[in-house]
């Protein structure tokens, strides 16, 4: 009798404790949260203010009136909407060539057997250790030769190829199970359409993955696009606005405009797959 | 049964069809030549960019080194007199330093990223969306990011500085008031001059070349998400038994956390600062948008100096001869970081 | 004229050979079963034929070619894999459908082979599902229905039961064979489980270590064992092997094991004669082994034996008794109402008809 109440009274205490947790952890994160996502609300919030609003004393994140004029001024006048459909075009073709190739050269790593497939192989894994920096001058003094600056084969020739993507998509491949392969071989397949009927459709995933990524560092490529163009037409949206920042170095309801431009294609990528890139992320860096 | 010639043996062709001896012979040749140059074809897109945009551009580049070149006039052989002039390039140490110096937080973003890391290494509802949100700047654009922390990093009334001085006007309101109560005694004094202190001007965090550099690696905080994500991973893989025995042994939460989580996560820990090292040395973008490597040359990093010499100065033998030293640096950092790697594989 | 010919096929893999000068004949419409432990080459052997992995000597003939060097499609062979491999987004009926698709052949001949095929192994229903939705018992007829509609020249199973529970295995077992009887085609199957050898095969082929041990019908295998490896791999519970010498006592040849002897019948007293005073294997299987007390045929001293007993099994229809007797132990198979209890003594009685004698060193069989 005694004992039960006693037991009552400390799984009440324990609930309570434990209640008090939670409410501190939900809290706690919620808070970093909040500072983590500030940012990005004052990005939002600049870009409809009036430019004299920007710097206002105290700060205050809602516009006193809602301009939506800048938008319109971003993408016509600076020209955002120059800028961006050059990144779409960039970013999409890089990604579709990028995906293709590597998919191609992980088949042939993986499935095929010719002379000096391994030692090939551990070529690409080297190469994977040489900074951009050192092949980016040539390859300037190359598209410059043969007059490819401000072209678009100077921006997506170069992304075209990709040793960490052949080498993601070959240990994938290697994983789908060899007698598949071997069935359609006696079904009388040949190796290409092994490829396309085969492995393709059991890849989905990764592809889907890579081209993910690809997408999202050919989107947010800056050094190279810098480099390869000088005309404004043929900028991509992070050189672009790079370069707005120089002219109108004070104008930041355009330029938070420009940014929002810039971020939003990203985010929504992010939170419709954001488990994939996440994962994608985690794998690249753990097993790389 | 009855005698059939083997592919070896000799027979005279028939006209009509082809003897068993060379349709054997024949396809053998087929089998052998699909096989070899299948995989060739396969490679060949891939192989062709390779070669264009990897393997010949680093063998040039490696030339280029030695050689001086402004693309107007031909190229000048001028031996190691690049790297000579590099190594008493007072400007090359400078920046040196200051790519190393930007470095510095990467064990903050750690300790950041780490705390976080356990913090949501829970499965409570909701998780999931607060880990999105944490990875969420990692992923954003780099020009989006440099120019909005331009904004809030403005020196007068950036939303930083700004929320900087609310906060330290009421800090003083309330350090002044207490000091009322004390009128005349030490203590208003010493209240007072408190209250002054915390009244000093923020910092121009852009504009100020003492303070250019901590302001960019307060904006890298921002970014701990990537290495909060590698902690999680390896946090995960620790089995619970392992701190179920540890509690069932009477251990506290400080003990468990240095005497298996730690260790558990050396391979992560270094393979974070390995990763964190060689990006480093690779900073360019942020710079470029937010400070232009100003002010006087307090932001500028190796790469941007490689830039600088290649696409501004035009003198693509000396950017190549530093790209090479930045090179041999990350590389002997990559073979580090390689073999560390196959050392604890052991692990995983 | 043989369906299957292997002439010398040895396959080495660098330092390491996994068939050694393996030759066989398979006839028309036969099924042969090639079994043997992991490793022992029957899988690389059905491969070689299949035309997945290269031959790196010898021969091998479908029909009436040489076919070393013919591409798999055109070999007119069929596989079902251990693990079904079948196309994952496709369904059953285009499963089944593929390779006659790839080799252009009208739709209503594709249409009418499968329909045909999923009709013999009852998978009508399933034509339109997808892999995903199937059992694993579904699975194997769906890729056994592929095997099917190809109408090929010999037909090559590579364990295809392994991957079954126990129960459905026994079912397939028995389809497996209605389905070679209707087809009459040559079937090449390989397994690592003698059950399946002895149920399945017209022949059986015992492999180990790459070589060939012993060709046969199931019976001839299991009565005459060409050596102690086969004796030991066919037949469950396995037989039973105890070293003895050989001895000449009087007119008749006894094995002495040291703690008993048992007398050989003059027959099979002749053969073991060569081996007076040497030491050699006696081999007997469990169901050979009786019960002195309810055993009909003659008894004496020349075939019993005073065993304590270890280990009593019940299985429900018989017992198996875990014997001890010298210093050798061995399993008797005897009625399941036979009086015996773990730490008694049990007299049993020795078939001697029966009694197979190895060679200690080669290890063959002397009878």
């Amino acid at each position: 009798m005694a004992d039960t109440n006693m037991m009552r009274r400390l799984k009440r205490r324990k609930m309570l404790r434990q209640a008090a947790n939670l409410v501190l952890l939900y809290g706690g994160m919620t808070a970093l949260a909040v500072i983590l996502i500030i940012p990005f609300l004052w990005t939002l919030s600049t870009s409809l203010k009036h430019p004299a609003e920007v710097f206002a004393f105290p700060p205050r994140f809602i516009p006193q009136q809602i301009h939506w004029r800048n938008y319109a001024d971003a993408w016509m006048r600076v020209p955002f909407g120059r800028y961006f459909i050059n990144s779409i075009i960039v970013s999409c073709s890089v990604t579709l060539g990028q995906v293709f190739t590597s998919a191609l050269a992980a088949f042939a790593f993986a499935r095929l057997d010719f002379p000096g497939r391994n030692k090939l192989f551990l070529g690409y894994l080297g190469t994977m250790m040489i900074p951009g920096q050192v092949t980016m001058i040539p390859v300037f003094i190359v598209c410059k030769q043969l007059n490819l600056i401000d072209t678009y084969a100077a921006l997506i020739l170069p992304g075209l190829f990709s040793a960490y993507g052949t080498f993601m998509l070959r240990q994938f491949f290697l994983t789908i199970p060899k007698d598949l392969e071997e069935a359609a071989i006696i079904d009388g397949l040949n190796y290409w359409q092994i490829f396309t009927h085969v492995i393709v459709p059991l890849s989905k995933p990764a592809l889907f993955t890579l081209g993910t990524f690809v997408f999202l560092g050919a989107w947010n490529d800056f050094m190279w696009p810098l480099i390869v163009t000088n005309a404004d037409s043929m900028k991509t949206l992070p050189v672009g606005l790079a370069a707005f920042q120089g002219q109108y170095s004070t104008d930041w309801t355009l330029l938070m405009a420009g940014s929002v431009i810039v971020l939003t294609p990203v985010l929504l990528l992010y939170i419709v797959n954001q488990r994939f890139i996440t994962k994608g992320f985690v794998m690249s860096g753990l097993k790389g | 049964m009855a005698d059939a010639p083997t592919s070896g043996q000799s027979v005279s062709p028939d006209p009509v069809s082809p003897s068993p001896a060379s349709e054997a012979v024949r396809a053998r040749k087929n089998i052998l030549w699909r096989k070899t140059n299948v995989g060739y074809l396969f490679l060949l897109p891939n192989i062709s960019g390779f070669m264009l945009f990897t393997l010949i551009p680093v063998v040039v580049s490696l030339g280029l080194s030695l050689f001086s070149w402004d693309i107007l006039q031909p190229a000048r052989f001028v031996g190691l007199q690049n790297f000579v002039e590099l190594f008493k390039d007072r400007d090359f140490w400078r920046y040196l330093w200051n790519t190393v110096y930007l470095m510095a937080g990467i064990p903050i973003n750690m300790l950041i990223a780490l705390l976080v890391a356990m913090l949501i290494n829970r499965k409570l509802p909701g998780i999931i969306a607060y880990r999105t949100i944490y990875f969420t700047p990692v992923i954003s654009p780099m020009v989006a990011v440099a120019m909005l922390w331009r904004l809030i990093l403005n020196g007068d009334t950036g939303l930083l500085n700004a929320t900087i001085r609310m906060v330290q006007s009421s800090v003083k309101g309330f350090l002044t008031g207490i000091a009322g109560w004390f009128q005349g005694s030490f203590v208003s004094d010493a209240l007072v001059g408190l209250a002054n202190i915390a009244a000093t001007r923020p910092p121009n965090w852009l504009g100020d070349p003492a303070w250019s550099k901590p302001a960019l690696i307060l904006t890298g905080m921002w970014g701990f998400g990537y290495s909060m994500l590698l902690y999680l991973a390896a946090l995960q893989s620790i089995p619970d038994d392992l701190y179920e025995a540890a509690r069932i042994d009477g251990a506290s939460a400080w003990t468990q956390f240095w005497k298996i989580t730690w260790p558990m996560l050396s391979f992560v820990n270094f393979f974070i600062i390995i990763m964190s090292v060689i990006g480093g040395f690779q900073a360019f973008g942020i710079q470029y948008v937010m400070t232009q490597g100003g002010p006087a040359g307090s932001t500028t990093t190796i790469v941007y100096y490689i830039y600088r010499n290649a696409f501004e100065w035009f003198k693509m033998g000396y950017a190549s001869a530093i790209a090479w030293v930045l090179f041999g640096i990350i590389f002997a950092l990559t073979i580090i970081q390689w073999n560390m790697r196959k050392r604890m594989g052991e692990y995983f | 004229m043989a369906q299957v010919l292997l002439k010398n096929v040895c396959k080495r893999y660098g330092e390491v050979t996994a068939v050694r000068d393996v030759s066989l004949a398979i006839e028309d419409r036969q099924f042969c079963v090639l079994v043997g432990p992991s490793g022992c080459g029957k899988t690389t052997t059905l491969r070689m034929i299949a035309g997945l992995e290269d031959i790196t000597e010898g021969e091998i003939w479908v029909g009436e070619r040489v076919v070393n060097y013919v591409h798999p499609k055109d070999r007119d062979i069929a596989m079902v894999f251990q693990n079904y491999a079948l196309y994952p987004h496709m369904t059953v009926e285009e499963n089944m459908g593929f390779g006659l698709r790839v080799r252009r052949f009208p739709k209503d001949e594709i249409k009418q082979r499968t329909d045909e095929a999923a009709g013999v192994l009852d998978i009508m229903q399933y034509l339109d599902r997808t892999p995903r939705e199937l059992s694993g018992g579904q699975k194997q007829r769906v890729a056994v229905g592929r095997a099917i509609v190809r109408k090929p020249k010999v037909f090559l199973f590579d364990e295809p039961l392994s991957n079954l529970d126990a129960k459905l295995r026994v079912q397939m077992r028995a389809q497996l064979k209605k389905l070679h009887e209707r087809l009459q085609t040559t079937i090449v199957y390989v397994t690592h489980d003698q059950v399946e050898a002895m149920t399945l095969g017209d022949i059986i082929v015992v492999m180990k270590d790459g070589v060939i041990q012993q060709v046969g019908e199931p019976l001839t295998v299991y009565d005459n064992p060409c050596n102690r490896f086969v004796a030991g791999f066919i037949g469950t519970p396995p037989m039973n092997f105890i070293e003895v010498t050989v001895r000449r006592s009087g007119g008749a040849v006894v094995l002495d094991e040291g703690g008993f002897s048992v007398t050989l019948p003059p027959v099979l007293a002749a053969k073991a004669a060569a081996y007076d005073g040497k030491p050699a294997t006696l081999g007997i299987r469990p169901e050979h082994i009786h019960d002195k007390a309810t055993y009909t045929g003659a008894a004496n001293a020349g075939n019993t034996v005073e065993a304590g007993v270890d280990v009593v099994e019940l299985l429900g229809n018989e017992k198996h008794l875990h014997l001890a007797a010298g210093s050798s132990m061995f399993v008797a198979v005897v009625d399941a109402h036979i009086a015996a209890h773990a730490g008694r003594k049990l007299p049993v009685v020795f078939d001697m008809d029966k009694v197979h004698l190895f060679d200690k060193e080669t290890e063959n069989a002397v009878f």
